[in-house]
């Protein structure tokens, strides 16, 4: 009986260490939710505009002029008739979209670019935006549409594109586009734009008025052709000579050394023997399940053999693997980019609303 | 670089050139990475070498340590870190361990040790991934690196060797709620990043995205912290662009590694008082090959005596049988595809799909997505991985109160356990 309580006592006591493991990573993962969580919840309310009163002047010529132009506040007649004109404009864009996708049903409704969408259209700071993009986002009634489709009025309407420009320069705008080239501004403009007006910036009102700084894209762009490059797996040449130098190495290191060590090293024999534990016990699980079994007809019968016959050559593997653990030494395995330490840096997950 | 064409042999100059262009680029790629210079008087075993390589080693070896924190080791910590660290991960030479701790000497073993650990595994790249800034919402779709975690150290041989039962039952409800909230938690966070999602859809200059991630609506917000963002991302392309040039250049580095090898005095053959660090796994390993042997024991009896009472039976003849066994053999594999690569896998993960977090990302129903997972596909996996661990669990229970009603001498009838709840 002695020997029982033993027993059970060092077992509780690791399910004692293994509970109070269990809450610190619960509470290490809390603290991480938190820090998110008060993020993401300052980012939903208005943004402080006392954070974004000095605009970077970005570099390049064609930017130029519209940091020269980025001081002036556009004058109450110059915003009336940009309104006009952007009505204007929204009306032939409804006329060529009511066109073009007669065959399309119904299903397009942000692509009508009816209403200009951003309400507050009379205010100073935040000008309607030209319509063949205002239509299609930022509606909280619409359903929200995927942005390829977008993208075919502004080739239609070039003259359009023009304007935009012109009128990004004084009101700051700008978002969504993804060519350079059209000198779409800092967003810092369109923030301390915005803190002219009597509201603050909110996300949700203006949330897709939002670019990323061009120095920021072309950083990201560039660190994520990087992570590419590394990931890809190379077999050139030099490759090969590259590995084959390293392993000859390292049995060099290993022959010349005064003491043989242990040819794995404990942490990796430690993972691998607390997986085949595991491993043990889902066998022997399996393995009472099929004897428990009561077989019906032949075709039963013969499937329990089969199974316990799998079952069998599974367990012989283990053993063998557990043997080589302790003889084989460690070979330079060739770097294998989606294993688990790894995470796949160009994959992205998606979520769909159903 | 600057490949001379109009000769055709390697020009002096450039092949000369070429190992301390290979090491700068290492040494850039790695944190706190020494010059050219040091490492070269590392291989002469200069003594002004080795505190730099001391530092780079600690480094290397605690990656989970912030840019200033190893500033509060001292260098002694640092040494003695080192080496436990390399022993650990079966570092051969002795002449290590025998280096004193003050870190003044020994330049030319830890270039040895830096080529052996970079030899033995990507060692850049790994370094780069566990410090990698991450610019996407990030979500784990699986739990492969929290198990693979060491758990819990052995807990100390206590005073009293009793648990109180309600110590254990305190710390199992405490367990519960801290789960309860972290979900709560959790819903909150999707659910706003849900709006942050949908509130600049269309932003993205990249349009497989199409929408700001948290990071970076908050750097729009954060002009500070936008800039040092900024900063983190261009000093980690540096890193990663280095850790391209020493891709292609690292052929020269190992071939001068050998010429190091060489200048070092052979070890003595016999380890003389240096105390092996005993193996935690070798331990557990004998115990284990025994449950395994048992395991084979009870399988072989019990095929050997359903294969002669099938073969002594009657069903099963005849020219059908051997498409409906073909049938058969095929089911069972099948049925047994997800047990045999639990057990062949080196992790305990068992979905097919490429591990660790993924940047989440927001598309509208109906448009294609891009590459990656898609959601319900991630969610269907998860639940049924989730119904087998049910299922094992009940298995190892049902298990428990046999061993439990064993051990108390009574026949296996109603054990009182506290339910685990759900």
């Amino acid at each position: 009986m002695d020997t029982t309580f033993t027993l059970l006592a060092g077992s509780l006591r690791r399910l004692v260490a293994e509970l109070r493991d269990a809450l610190d990573s619960c509470a290490e993962r809390q603290r991480q939710l938190e820090r998110s969580l008060r993020v993401s919840r300052r980012l939903l309310r208005a943004w402080e505009p006392a954070e974004t009163l000095a605009p970077e002047p970005t570099p390049g010529p064609e930017t130029n002029e519209e940091a020269q132009s980025a001081a002036c506040i556009p004058s109450p007649q110059d915003l009336k008739e940009l309104e006009l004109l952007t009505q204007a404009l929204e009306k032939a864009v409804r006329v060529r979209k009511g066109i073009s996708k007669a065959g399309e049903g119904n299903k397009a409704p942000s692509l009508k670019s009816g209403s200009i969408v951003t309400s507050p259209a009379t205010r100073a700071s935040a000008p309607p935006r030209t319509s063949h993009r205002a239509g299609s986002r930022a509606s909280e009634t619409k359903p929200p549409r995927g942005i390829r489709q977008t993208r075919v009025p502004t080739k239609d309407l070039p003259e359009c594109r023009l304007l935009s420009v012109g009128d990004q320069a004084c009101m700051g705008q700008g978002a969504g586009d993804t060519k350079p080239k059209s000198g779409l501004r800092n967003e810092q403009i369109v923030l301390s734009a915005a803190s002219q007006a009597p509201e603050a910036f909110t996300l949700k009102d203006k949330g897709i008025l939002l670019q990323l700084p061009e120095a920021f894209r072309k950083a990201a762009s560039r660190n994520s052709r990087l992570w590419a490059q590394l990931s890809s797996t190379q077999t050139s040449d030099s490759v090969d000579a590259a590995t084959t130098a390293k392993m000859q190495f390292l049995q060099k290191m290993q022959t010349t050394s005064g003491w043989p060590g242990p040819r794995l090293s404990a942490t990796e024999v430690e993972a691998e023997v607390r997986h085949l534990q595991k491993a043990c016990l889902l066998l022997r699980l399996r393995m009472g399940e099929e004897l428990m079994a009561d077989p019906q007809d032949w075709m039963q019968e013969y499937r329990c053999l089969l199974t316990l016959e799998e079952l069998q050559a599974i367990v012989g593997q283990c053993l063998h693997r557990l043997r080589e653990l302790c003889t084989v030494p460690r070979s330079c395995r060739p770097w294998r980019p989606s294993g688990c330490g790894w995470p796949c840096c160009t994959s992205r997950s998606t979520w769909k609303r159903s | 670089m600057g490949r001379r064409r109009r000769r055709r042999r390697v020009d002096p100059a450039d092949a000369a050139r070429a190992l301390p262009e290979a090491i700068a680029a290492l040494s850039q790629t790695l944190p706190a990475g020494p010059s050219p210079e040091t490492f070269r008087r590392a291989k002469f075993d200069r003594p002004e070498a080795a505190p730099a390589l001391w530092r780079l080693l600690f480094r290397v070896l605690s990656p989970q340590l912030a840019d200033g924190a190893s500033a509060s080791f001292s260098p002694e910590a640092q040494v003695r870190s080192v080496k436990l660290a390399l022993r650990t991960q079966g570092y051969p030479r002795r002449a290590l361990a025998q280096l004193p701790d003050d870190g003044s000497q020994g330049g030319r073993e830890l270039l040895l040790a830096l080529a052996w650990l970079l030899a033995r595994g990507p060692l850049p790249e790994r370094l780069l991934t566990q410090n990698r800034v991450q610019l996407g919402d990030e979500m784990p779709v699986c739990e492969c690196e929290a198990l693979a975690s060491p758990g819990p150290p052995a807990p100390s041989v206590e005073a009293d060797g009793c648990v109180d039962i309600r110590h254990l039952q305190w710390l199992m409800g405490k367990l519960r709620f801290r789960w309860r909230n972290l979900m709560a938690s959790q819903q909150e966070q999707c659910a706003l990043l849900g709006k942050i999602h949908s509130y600049t859809r269309g932003c993205h200059s990249d349009r497989s995205l199409g929408h700001l991630s948290v990071t970076e609506t908050e750097l729009l917000r954060d002009p500070e912290g936008g800039r040092q963002l900024l900063q983190r991302l261009e000093r980690e392309n540096a890193r990663l662009q280095a850790a391209l040039e020493w891709r292609r250049r690292e052929l020269v580095f190992w071939r001068w590694m050998d010429t190091v090898l060489g200048a070092c005095p052979p070890e003595a053959s016999q380890p003389t008082f240096l105390p092996r660090i005993p193996t935690p796994g070798t331990g557990a390993l004998e115990p284990l090959v025994r449950e395994l042997q048992a395991l084979q024991g009870e399988l072989r009896e019990a095929v050997e005596a359903r294969r002669a009472a099938w073969e002594a039976g009657v069903g099963g003849r005849g020219p059908e049988w051997s498409a409906a066994r073909t049938a058969l053999r095929e089911a069972v594999g099948q049925d047994l595809a997800a047990l045999r690569q639990a057990c062949e896998q080196g992790g305990s993960c068992s979905l097919a799909q490429p591990h660790g977090p993924h940047r989440l990302v927001r598309t509208e129903a109906g448009v294609a997505g891009g590459p990656g997972l898609r959601a319900p596909e991630v969610i269907e996996a998860l639940r049924s991985q989730e119904a087998r661990l049910e299922v094992v669990l009940r298995q190892l229970q049902g298990q428990c109160r046999q061993e439990l009603a064993r051990l108390v001498g009574a026949p296996p009838g109603p054990v009182w356990i506290l339910p685990p709840g759900r």
